[in-house]
């Protein structure tokens, strides 16, 4: 960066020699990149893998074998099902309960709203295995363990803080000039919350959702402890196949099951992005 | 409001049901509880349930590797994505646009398959071993099944949030301030301790407790990353709920990991509302 002008420590005279500077930099940099990327080359590499026999620095067969057995196998054709019935449900169900709220953080100014906004920090900041083993508890007393709806249930809860907060910062962000200016053209107040508000604050919405579904789609620790053994999405099938099955059978599924996520971030990156600064918080 | 009903449907209520029975008020009808191994029922609040968690070495254990990895992985990824953050904002040349995209990856990738990507690397006989045998080094040992393997993995996945998170207050320190104090003859280290970090505390410590509490309640990690014996919290919740039938044992763990957090979440819930009430 800069030539130090106080005296630098001892050990790190070498540090003011341009060059070596670069080279330490480039070699934390692979470094750097080489833990990234290295344990995912990894599994890729695996997944086309036929035979791999210890101390080959790549397989010694590729080969697409086991890529028919998972397509073939039941137990993955159900736990496919699963996961494609509660991700949508529970994000077309955490919009339906979030947006109005999201739209009144960003519109109204109501009492107690320091209150809730801390209340929702605050479920963000639970443990999550403890608040699961909570529920789960609690679910027993309900009979919603092992339930279609309490898998759901247990995943709105991930979901609120993504769902109120995007939006609510999307909502935020649309000039409230323009409302007025439809309302002064004679436009209802609902006309004007669909024709003006809802299409500009599309994106922050859109990102919300994606990251709702993927959230959900990922879960595996609420949903093995809600829902096990009748509700198993394939991330649960995950915790199967790591343990009792060939490696490249885990590295196919874990491609299958990476790429919807990668698809529609990278989509929706430049959203995202935004997003996640504006908002300031952990999602997924 | 409907997401406050949900909020108190599945967070509060479970919750003080959770504390009630770890202080010893066994709801009968719930057939979980009351079928549970190893009860300890009372009429009045009791700290007993607790008592027997803290003598218990097999506790103690658990905790002492929870706390260790805890906080080892918590320093570990700060100090790498402060790092990267740093350079992110102030590095020139064509590598940044590459570190920039590198460092979102693992957000892309479910926990899971990332801990499986990271035993297939790193475990016994992995491709790490390989190549470094390849290149004449004997005497790997495989950092999974070990306590080095949670922290390994912790780091691997935290690093997208954490670097987001203080590139975004790194992006609130202006340019001018940084030349000026160049002008003025301060080093890089100088520049760092005294200028940024100050403008940085807030995303700093968000970044610290969610990090801290993301780790210290984390379960698919340890379970496929960790040693078997002992288990992180979160592990041994899940083992006691399950497979031991103690549920009431999980919950008082439960309850106490609560606390941990609270106090640690409290922290956080003060700097965010610091911070917006100072972008607002």
């Amino acid at each position: 960066m800069s030539v130090p002008a106080i005296p630098a420590p001892r050990a790190a005279w070498f540090l003011q020699v341009a060059g070596l500077r670069r080279a330490l930099g480039a070699i934390l940099l692979l470094a750097f990149s080489a833990f990234l990327l290295m344990p995912l080359w990894t599994l890729l590499l695996w997944a086309v893998t036929e035979r791999w026999l210890y101390p080959g620095v790549v397989p010694q067969q590729f080969g697409l074998k086991w890529w028919s057995w998972v397509f073939s196998n039941a137990d993955i054709g159900k736990a496919a099902f699963w996961s494609l019935t509660t991700a949508p449900t529970v994000t077309l169900l955490s919009a339906l309960v979030c947006l109005p709220a999201a739209y009144a953080f960003a519109r109204f100014d109501f009492p107690l709203k320091r209150f809730f906004y801390v209340a929702l920090l605050a479920s963000n900041a639970f443990p999550k295995l403890g608040l699961y083993i909570a529920i789960a508890a609690f679910f027993f007393r309900l009979g919603l363990i092992g339930t279609f709806w309490g898998v759901v249930l247990v995943q709105l809860v991930n979901a609120l803080v993504v769902m109120i907060w995007i939006p609510s910062a999307a909502f935020a962000a649309v000039p409230k000039e323009l409302e007025e200016a439809a309302r002064d053209a004679g436009a209802s107040p609902l006309r004007v919350f669909f024709s003006v508000t809802l299409p500009i604050s599309m994106p922050g919405i859109i990102v919300a959702l994606i990251l709702t579904f993927l959230g959900s789609l990922d879960e595996s620790q609420a949903t093995l402890l809600i829902g096990t053994p009748q509700i198993t999405t394939l991330p649960i099938q995950m915790y199967t196949l790591v343990s009792s099955y060939p490696e490249p059978v885990g590295a196919v599924f874990s491609v299958l099951l990476a790429t919807p996520s990668v698809v529609l971030l990278l989509l929706a990156r430049r959203y995202l992005l935004a997003g996640y600064l504006a908002a300031g918080f952990k999602g997924g | 409001m409907p997401p406050l009903a949900v909020l108190t449907l599945l967070v509060l209520l479970p919750a003080f049901d959770a504390l009630r029975f770890s202080l010893g008020w066994v709801p009968e009808d719930n057939v979980s509880y009351a079928s549970g191994l190893n009860l300890i029922r009372s009429s009045q609040p009791t700290l007993a349930v607790f008592g027997r968690l803290f003598s218990s070495a097999s506790f103690g254990r658990d905790l002492g590797l929870t706390l260790f990895v805890t906080l080892t992985s918590v320093a570990l990824l700060t100090v790498v994505s402060y790092a990267l953050a740093v350079y992110a904002r102030f590095g020139r040349g064509r590598w940044v646009g590459a570190v920039r995209t590198l460092y979102l990856l693992p957000m892309f990738i479910p926990g899971i398959i990332a801990a499986y990507a990271i035993t297939t690397f790193y475990g016994d006989h992995g491709l790490l071993q390989a190549m470094l045998e390849r290149v004449g080094v004997q005497g790997y040992h495989s950092p999974i099944r070990q306590s080095w393997g949670i922290v390994l993995g912790s780091v691997w996945t935290g690093i997208p949030f954490a670097v987001l998170m203080l590139s975004s207050g790194l992006d609130g320190v202006a340019e001018e301030q940084i030349e000026a104090a160049r002008d003025a003859g301060a080093s890089f280290w100088v520049i760092l301790w005294r200028i940024v970090l100050p403008l940085n505390l807030v995303p700093l410590l968000i970044v610290l407790t969610f990090s801290f509490i993301g780790v210290f309640g984390s379960f698919t990690i340890p379970y496929l990353l960790g040693p078997a014996a002992p288990n992180m919290l979160g592990v041994s919740m899940q083992l006691n709920f399950g497979a031991f039938r103690q549920p009431q044992v999980a919950v008082a763990m439960a309850v106490f990991s609560f606390l941990v957090c609270a106090l640690v979440g409290y922290l956080y819930v003060v700097a965010t509302l610091r911070q917006n009430g100072r972008r607002v």
